[in-house]
């Protein structure tokens, strides 16, 4: 049995629930048989990759939908063998290229040549080109990237490219002006929960309208985690209440408990225990940003205004070296750091001022 | 002494010779105005030491060969510590004993003994060492433009070695002998396999041991003992394999008294008898080589216009040491103009960064003893990997809040100049930013002991598609959405089924 969120993904651009209109748009895109490289971009959960398999399916049929998975191997210059994941179908190759790090390069490289190489056998009735999905273009590093453009315009004849991205900003200009920009907005709640109606119906369950309301907002315009807390929810308690409790991520709990850390003592010992927790989100794979957005919610709750302007200034702040940087610890402990100085200030003149 | 040297001059002819034993009549003249103004200087002497002039005619004599005057005789003169002279004297024992083409090989970093052991304890046993130097080849063309022939250099260097172990001398006829070579020819540095090839025919050919002497140093990569040497070829030929570590302190400190013992019974012309606290900072400043020791010694104790700054630079480290390390005995005074260059380990570096010492100059400001630019300079490793060592342990060194808040933020910067690697500069600012804003961020250090704690590895990893049950099988997911989104659930929803 799988989830729901894969059982119910829609496989039809005519069949999605919501940006009906970009749909179309998108069908008549690829009526016209050819398509150019594309860049699909908008937040996590909001429907990027199910709007690429439908648009793919438009384009070649369902054979798009028998997919196999396969490990490649690649030889970096300096004679490293790399591995990585691909899944792919006869009609494309989806790969995450940030999986191996700093060689992600090469990965780009080698297999859009690869693919770029290879020409369909049987033309008749196909197209002429083969697809390459890459996920997480914007955490790829600038070398990747400026390898990409060459590329691109390279094997444009015998191969297209579909980037996935969550925000373009770190996507260089010379790939944006090369592709067809697609943004896909996250879903609004009401959405959201009109989706959850419409699954909890093809699973005849019942859901209070409330309890789905309610479920969107926990999910933070996230359908994927929507779906999934709506199962979970289904799987801890049913018949639904419409009060009834929406387990949250652990990782969200655990940027709570540190928070409340932060907050009981601002030392350089208490700190290092910050550290440790922050060490541990990020080695078990929470990405940083989230911590960092996380972090901020959790402790501007305890600030007045002007503390929460300033706060929020400096982790704008840090959050952005911490994109420019190497080692995203050194920026969430400097916040930290300036958040308990500024904090620490804060209270010692509210004391004063009691007594 | 002298015996040496007139062996010496039996096949040598030094330019600049004035010892009036070997003096011909043509250079008689010459020979005269430089003793003159060699009688000037011993005046000059005369005047600061107060020594009668019957010892200066011998001093000056002597001075040629000052280095050779400390070397020492014995086996226990050495400062090489007993186990490995031990260990040398055994191989050599066994050796000289029979005509085997043994090997050995020692290495070790500069000036730790190595050869000085060797020619020591060949004189105990009467083995007489011929060594290789490679001769310069520099191709100069004939007079109508012709390159002379040459012999390939590994060719010459074989038959060399093959003469010297086979053939004993005319003049001495001791047949117990040994080939030393320390000068390697380049060719082998570049194709070892020709080496190979040298060792397989002295192997057969040659009747006498040979030692190859190699010395090591950090630095080099070039390194000739293990690029040429390399555990195979060691196996191969079934060389011995001894190596020196550089001349521990109390070793050092007791050779060092030896020299000064010789000075004070032969030397009082030209040197200061050196005191103890001399030899201290000879030792301290020589990093376990001996040789240069001796030259220290030998700068720091000659009389004459350098007596005075030699000693306000001792002064000057002295007043580290006493601010800093009373209760340990070890002092940390060294010549400011003398030794060896310095390099800093990474914990010796966290160490200095985040327990700066500062010192009071006499105008009554505050001065650290080690500069951020002193320790960003005297850094060898990446700055990233020093940097990160850094932040591991800074954290418990600090006390206040606000001196951890402007710590971390100089790190945040730092993190961001060193992340952009096509800058060179950028990493040495990275670097210099980091440490000096960790110096002067700590106003109120906590003073505990704080071990020092390798940077966290920070490989993440991502729960597998298999770990979480539920996923289908062929969808490729993406590693963070797998920990942001699914994991929790997956587990809640696997759990109840």
């Amino acid at each position: 049995m799988s989830l729901w969120v894969d059982k119910h993904r829609p496989r039809d651009l005519m069949k999605l629930d919501y940006h009906k209109d970009q749909a179309v748009r998108l069908k008549s895109l690829v009526q016209q048989s050819d398509f150019p490289h594309l860049l699909v971009y908008g937040p996590s959960g909001a429907g990027k990759k199910t709007r690429i398999m439908c648009l793919l399916r438009e384009l070649y049929g369902s054979g798009v939908e028998r997919l196999r998975q396969e490990t490649m191997t690649f030889t970096t210059p300096s004679n490293k063998k790399v591995e990585i994941m691909t899944v792919s179908s006869n009609y494309h190759i989806e790969v995450n290229p940030t999986d191996v790090g700093i060689h992600d390069r090469v990965v780009i490289m080698d297999l859009v040549k690869n693919v770029a190489q290879t020409h369909q056998i049987d033309s008749t009735g196909q197209r002429e080109f083969k697809v390459v999905i890459l996920n997480e273009v914007d955490d790829l590093t600038k070398d990747a990237q400026h390898a990409l453009r060459r590329t691109m315009e390279k094997y444009v004849a015998t191969c297209r490219l579909i980037l996935i991205a969550n925000s373009i900003s770190r996507v260089i200009p010379a790939i944006r002006s090369r592709c067809l920009t697609i943004r896909v907005p996250a879903p609004t709640e009401n959405e959201i929960a009109s989706v959850l109606q419409l699954v909890c119906k093809k699973e005849s369950l019942n859901l209070p309208s409330d309890l789905a309301m309610r479920l969107a907002k926990a999910a933070d315009r996230n359908l994927r985690r929507a779906l999934l807390m709506c199962e979970a929810c289904k799987v801890q308690q049913y018949p639904f209440t419409s009060d009834q409790k929406i387990p949250e991520p652990d990782w969200q709990q655990f940027i709570r408990d540190t928070a409340t850390m932060i907050l009981s003592e601002q030392t350089a010992k208490k700190l290092g225990e910050v550290r440790q927790k922050l060490y541990e989100l990020i080695i078990h794979g929470v990405p940083p940003d989230m911590i960092f957005a996380g972090l901020l919610k959790e402790l501007v709750r305890n600030c007045d205004m002007a503390m929460k302007c300033q706060i929020a200034s400096h982790a704008a702040n840090y959050e952005h070296r911490m994109r420019l940087g190497n080692k995203p610890i050194f920026h969430l402990e400097a916040f930290v750091a300036k958040f308990m100085a500024i904090y620490k200030k804060f209270v010692e003149e509210s004391m004063g001022d009691v007594f | 002494m002298t015996n040496y040297a007139k062996k010496e001059k039996k096949w040598f002819k030094p330019m600049f010779d004035f010892d009036e034993g070997e003096k011909l009549l043509k250079k008689i003249k010459t020979n005269t105005q430089t003793h003159k103004k060699h009688e000037n200087i011993a005046q000059v002497e005369n005047e600061i030491s107060d020594t009668n002039s019957g010892e200066k005619e011998f001093v000056i004599k002597d001075h040629k060969h000052w280095m050779k005057t400390f070397e020492p005789v014995n086996v226990e003169d050495l400062a090489v510590h007993n186990k490995k002279v031990q260990e040398v004297e055994d191989w050599v024992k066994t050796v000289s004993s029979n005509n085997n083409s043994d090997i050995l090989l020692m290495t070790g970093p500069v000036g730790c003994g190595k050869t000085i052991t060797l020619q020591v304890l060949a004189k105990k046993y009467g083995v007489r060492i011929t060594e290789w130097i490679t001769p310069v080849d520099i191709d100069i063309p004939s007079e109508n433009g012709e390159y002379e022939f040459k012999q390939r250099q590994s060719v010459r260097f074989l038959d060399f070695l093959l003469n010297a172990a086979n053939y004993t001398s005319l003049l001495d006829g001791n047949s117990r002998k040994l080939v030393l070579v320390e000068d390697f020819p380049n060719t082998f540095l570049r194709t070892p396999s020709e080496f190979t090839e040298v060792l397989l025919q002295y192997q057969q050919r040659a009747k006498s041991p040979i030692v190859f002497i190699c010395s090591e140093s950090h630095t080099d990569n070039k390194n000739s003992a293990s690029n040429i040497f390399t555990p195979s070829l060691k196996e191969q030929f079934n060389i011995h394999h001894i190596s020196f570590n550089s001349v521990a302190p109390t070793n050092l400190k007791a050779a060092l008294k030896r020299v000064s013992n010789i000075i004070s019974k032969k030397h009082t012309a030209v040197y200061n008898c050196p005191t103890a606290d001399v030899i201290e900072c000879v030792v301290n400043s020589s990093a376990g080589d001996v040789r240069s020791a001796v030259l220290n010694l030998h700068f720091a104790c000659l009389k004459g216009g350098s007596k005075q700054n030699m000693d306000t630079s001792i002064v000057h480290g002295k007043e580290t040491k006493s601010k800093t390390t009373r209760k340990k005995k070890s002092s940390s005074s060294k010549f400011m103009s003398l030794g060896k260059d310095e390099s800093v380990s990474i914990l010796h570096g966290v160490g200095r960064v985040l327990n700066p010492k500062v010192i009071e100059t006499e105008n009554g400001n505050k001065k650290f003893t080690h500069t951020p630019e002193d320790i960003v300079e005297q850094f060898i490793s990446q700055p990233v990997s020093f940097v990160n060592f850094l932040e591991e342990n800074y954290l418990p060194h600090f006390s206040n809040i606000d001196h951890v808040d402007k710590a971390a933020s100089a790190l945040s910067d730092s993190d961001l100049m060193l992340a952009e690697w096509r800058e060179k500069m950028c990493q040495e600012y990275g670097l210099y930013n980091a440490v000096a804003s960790l110096m002067l961020a700590n106003k109120a250090p906590v003073s505990a002991w704080n071990p020092v704690r390798g940077p966290k590895n920070m490989k993440i990893q991502y729960p597998t598609v298999r770990e979480l049950r539920l996923l289908e099988e062929n969808y490729l997911y993406k590693g963070k959405i797998l920990v942001s989104d699914y994991q929790t659930y997956c587990k809640i929803i696997s759990n109840q089924n």
